[in-house]
């Protein structure tokens, strides 16, 4: 019977281990106040502030780990956040979203307009102190272009250059149009003389990263990375945390705030604001109406920013029933978006006017849309070549894990059907299989969305209408649309280049191959110690703007 | 036993290979792939093309599953391919499998720790006033779950009483400077909102299944002639009661320990801490194959560990129960 004793022991340590845990718990909580708000305050014993000349403090924001910090492979704006904080390249965009130098102190365009001469700054360097050379500028690209790394971004963003297309099939050991000239002078040549080709080099996958570094460990050197970026990486814990360090030497001036703390765990940011955890935090939908409302303390702390993203409906103009114009512009008729907006969104977001948004050069205030009108919507299909016969049927494929679909996209699917007595099928697939039936134009009518990756009407207009464009998933191609977007392509006479976008922009929306839905919109809360904050309309350093007063 | 034992485990390796096997073969036989779910908007099909070569996911399953196969044999499991991009499956896993435990190594004990006892009390007092009160409150807390306790917790001690806060991780211990001379170490306080939603749905059912038990085992006859030979009350219940009750919670224990690894999905996605329940959905959703195929794994070999652990334990704590050759005899 001595198991039956040892049983009883081990019962016994066990209860004793509850109490101790128990008693513990039960101590924190009794005095435990202040030391919730330590933790919160981020003044958790170990953190030592560090002093790094004149900036001080640290700033608390939310966020998600990063997909990759590999800047030659970031696609996502929530990867980019990042990057352009530790990484930098030749050009940058300011806080008025113009093209502006970086990493070059200055460049020169031959007359030609092919040929970029870029000097880089004596006092630009690596986080680890190292000065820029233009052999670091080479070597990025060369890096980004190899086949081995298969970059979506690079295929889109750097094949301009003179031999990156060749490199990155395979065919070509090297990029024949970055050329080193001496220590500080890098050359670049393009195939074509395209004015929006600076704006391209503001993207991360032309940015400078560290050669070296990334070829000693290949996989996963991007967990500290020698960026030329206002930050550098302190800590990264995996679903944890992001703690980044003011690079004090940074060569456009240094951050004001010493440490930026991205708690990548934890629950609703706006509660975690509202605890103290956060200095700036996202609002939903469902807390919009409380942080508009101005008895509340959160209203002062409120920021409404436009940005340049929009969302869509896509149709596949290649399968029935929305290979006709008269169907696509249909049921462009029959949805009332500034209804769901207002009521739907509770005016967090507002009706797309055409597909350049504001800020974008080349937008225009008039509203260029297919306007809500039932009855027109009804002549329309009248019109169709369907007129008369039953409409195939229609399924309407969005990303989602509920079968329920978003609430935007059943206000639609009524709306069609009371309008045009249409009934369309929801489904929600995840987005393996979403990009998939895309790609194999599976797909009759999807629900998706664009962000702007530099700011210049080519990169929504060219890249997703063109007919020869890799990323026109719309099976959608017009003979005069294209010698737009062609002749756009090389005019320099920026006004001239402006209005064959507008042109085209119109082009688009009479075929009616998307239905432009709405305009995003960013609304955060930001404590009112953190002095400089902005948000801008797409991703652009703004870290080292920012400074705190507590 | 020790033939035993070994006979269990050679079927590990055999039982790995058809796992893995399968795993694989229905993550790529679903629809997408991770490579343009990586490449998101800036899907380029002649790139993609480009890139599942680069990375051999092209050619058959059988092709790609040796592929594996021999990489996974010189310890290299793969990499993140959508999820984590380039990251090492490693140092993407272990991290978070390391939380996971954790959590749920903490609620285990807790589960265990009050639910035994509890069971214990309410057997005691059966008949009494005590016995339904105890059995009403635990059949209302286990029936209640995760998803229904969050939430009213977080406005109270978060929002209401700013005592917790709201959600994330940030380790098992935290520093208490008392005076800022003396230091002890106490639970970090992101803890006790997950460990109670994972506790208390638990506690309750094992205090209602050791109740039961022992409800069972006072009838037995052994008990019986124990208290007949003139046993003291307090010598009938831990010497023969008790031990006895404890077998099913044996069974119970091996079976939560079998599942330390795996996630709480719904504590980690609502209170956003990183553990492995979160991340696999995150891979399965971008068919980041060689993340599935590694957690797939480690579960599968865990659970197959622990289930023999179990069985050995149960033979040990009830002598009718013979494993192996012994049993056959």
């Amino acid at each position: 019977m001595s198991q039956n004793r040892i049983l009883a022991i081990l019962l016994g340590v066990l209860a004793a281990l509850v109490l101790v845990v128990g008693g513990l718990s039960a101590v924190l909580l009794l005095s435990g106040g202040s030391d919730g708000d330590d933790a919160a305050s981020g003044g958790s014993g170990s953190s030592g502030s560090v002093d790094s000349g004149a900036a001080s403090g640290r700033l608390r924001l939310g966020g998600g780990d990063p997909i990759t910090l590999d800047p030659a492979l970031a696609g996502d704006a929530g990867s980019a956040e990042y990057i352009v904080e530790l990484f930098g390249g030749l050009m940058t965009l300011d806080q008025n979203l113009n093209v502006a130098p970086d990493l070059a102190a200055s460049f020169e365009v031959s007359p030609d307009g092919l040929v970029y001469t870029f000097k880089l700054r004596d006092n630009a360097v690596f986080h680890n102190g190292r000065a820029i050379e233009a052999n670091d500028v080479k070597c990025s690209m060369e890096r980004a272009t190899e086949r081995r790394l298969a970059s979506s971004t690079a295929a889109a963003y750097l094949n301009d250059i003179v031999g990156a297309r060749e490199k990155m099939a395979g065919s070509a050991q090297s990029v024949r149009g970055v050329e080193v000239v001496d220590r500080k002078t890098v050359r670049i040549t393009i195939d074509a003389p395209k004015p929006y080709f600076l704006a391209k080099l503001t993207y991360p996958t032309a940015f400078v990263i560290d050669c070296q570094q990334a070829e000693s460990n290949p996989r996963n050197w991007t967990l500290k990375p020698n960026g030329t970026g206002p930050y550098k990486m302190r800590e990264w814990r995996l679903g944890e945390r992001i703690v980044l360090e003011a690079h004090a030497g940074y060569h456009l001036g240094a951050p004001k705030v010493s440490q930026v703390l991205y708690q990548i765990s934890g629950g609703s940011a706006l509660t975690r604001f509202e605890n103290n955890e956060l200095d700036v935090a996202n609002i939903s939908v469902n807390d919009i109406e409380r942080v508009r409302d101005r008895n509340n303390a959160l209203n002062k702390l409120y920021i409404e920013a436009s940005s340049l993203s929009i969302s869509y409906l896509a149709f596949n103009t290649k399968v029935p029933p929305f290979d006709d114009v008269n169907v696509r512009r249909a049921f462009g008729l029959a949805i009332d978006r500034q209804r769901i907006a207002d009521v739907t969104f509770n005016k967090m977001i507002s009706p797309a006017t055409g597909i350049l948004m504001p800020q974008l050069p080349g937008y225009t205030a008039d509203d260029k849309t297919l306007k809500f009108d039932p009855e027109e919507a009804k002549r329309a299909l009248a019109a169709s070549k369907y007129a008369g016969r039953v409409l195939p049927a229609v399924t309407l494929t969005e990303i989602g894990a509920g079968a329920e679909g978003a609430i935007d996209t059943q206000a639609f699917i009524e709306q069609w059907r009371q309008v045009l007595g249409v009934q369309v099928q929801i489904k929600q697939s995840d987005a393996a299989t979403f990009f998939a039936d895309v790609d194999a134009g599976r797909l009759q009518l999807f629900n998706s969305g664009w962000i702007l990756d530099y700011p210049d009407p080519e990169n929504v207009l060219d890249l997703k209408f063109h007919s020869r464009s890799a990323l026109n998933d719309l099976g959608y191609a017009n003979p005069t649309l294209d010698g737009l977007l062609e002749r756009a392509r090389t005019e320099r006479e920026a006004p001239v280049r402006l209005r064959l976008y507008q042109d085209a922009e119109r082009e688009v929306l009479k075929d009616a191959a998307w239905i432009p839905l709405y305009f995003a919109r960013q609304h955060v809360v930001v404590k009112a110690a953190v002095k400089g904050w902005t948000e801008p309309p797409m991703v652009i350093p703004r870290l080292r703007f920012v400074s705190i007063e507590r | 036993m020790g033939a035993y034992v070994v006979r269990r485990l050679l079927f590990l390796p055999v039982t790995l290979v058809i796992v893995s096997f399968v795993t694989f073969a229905i993550a790529r036989f679903g629809p997408g792939d991770p490579l343009s779910v990586a490449a998101g908007q800036l899907r380029d099909p002649e790139v993609l093309e480009r890139a599942r070569a680069e990375k051999g996911l092209d050619g058959s399953v059988f092709e790609q599953y040796g592929k594996w196969v021999r990489r996974a044999f010189n310890g290299d499991f793969g990499e993140s391919y959508s999820i984590q991009r380039g990251r090492t499956v490693r140092e993407l896993i272990m991290p978070r499998m390391w939380v996971s435990a954790q959590l749920n190594l903490i609620a285990i004990v807790l589960v265990f720790g009050i639910g035994i006892p509890l069971g214990l009390l309410a057997a005691w007092f059966q008949g009494r006033w005590l016995d339904p009160l105890i059995t009403t409150t635990l059949l209302g807390l286990s029936a209640v779950p995760v998803l229904v306790v969050i939430p009213p917790v977080l406005w109270l001690f978060a929002i209401k009483l700013s005592l917790l806060p709201v959600g994330g991780w940030d380790g098992v211990l935290e520093i208490y400077w008392i005076a800022d001379v003396i230091a002890i170490p106490i639970p970090d306080p992101h803890l006790y909102i997950p460990i109670a939603a994972m506790t208390i749905p638990g506690f309750a059912g094992v205090a209602r299944l050791v109740r039961v038990t022992a409800l069972q085992v006072q009838l037995e006859d052994y008990v019986r002639t124990a208290r007949a030979k003139g046993l003291p009350e307090r010598q009938v219940a831990f010497r023969h009661v008790l031990p006895n009750s404890m077998l099913p919670v044996v069974t119970a224990i091996g079976l939560s320990l079998a599942g330390v690894l795996e996630g709480a999905f719904f504590t980690e996605t609502l209170l956003g801490i990183p553990g492995i329940g979160s991340l696999t959905f995150a891979a399965v959703v971008s068919r980041d194959y060689d993340v599935i195929l590694a957690v797939t794994l480690i579960l599968a070999a865990f659970f197959i560990v622990m289930n023999l652990v179990t069985d050995l334990t149960y033979a040990r704590v009830d002598p009718r129960v013979r494993v192996g050759a012994a049993a056959r005899v």
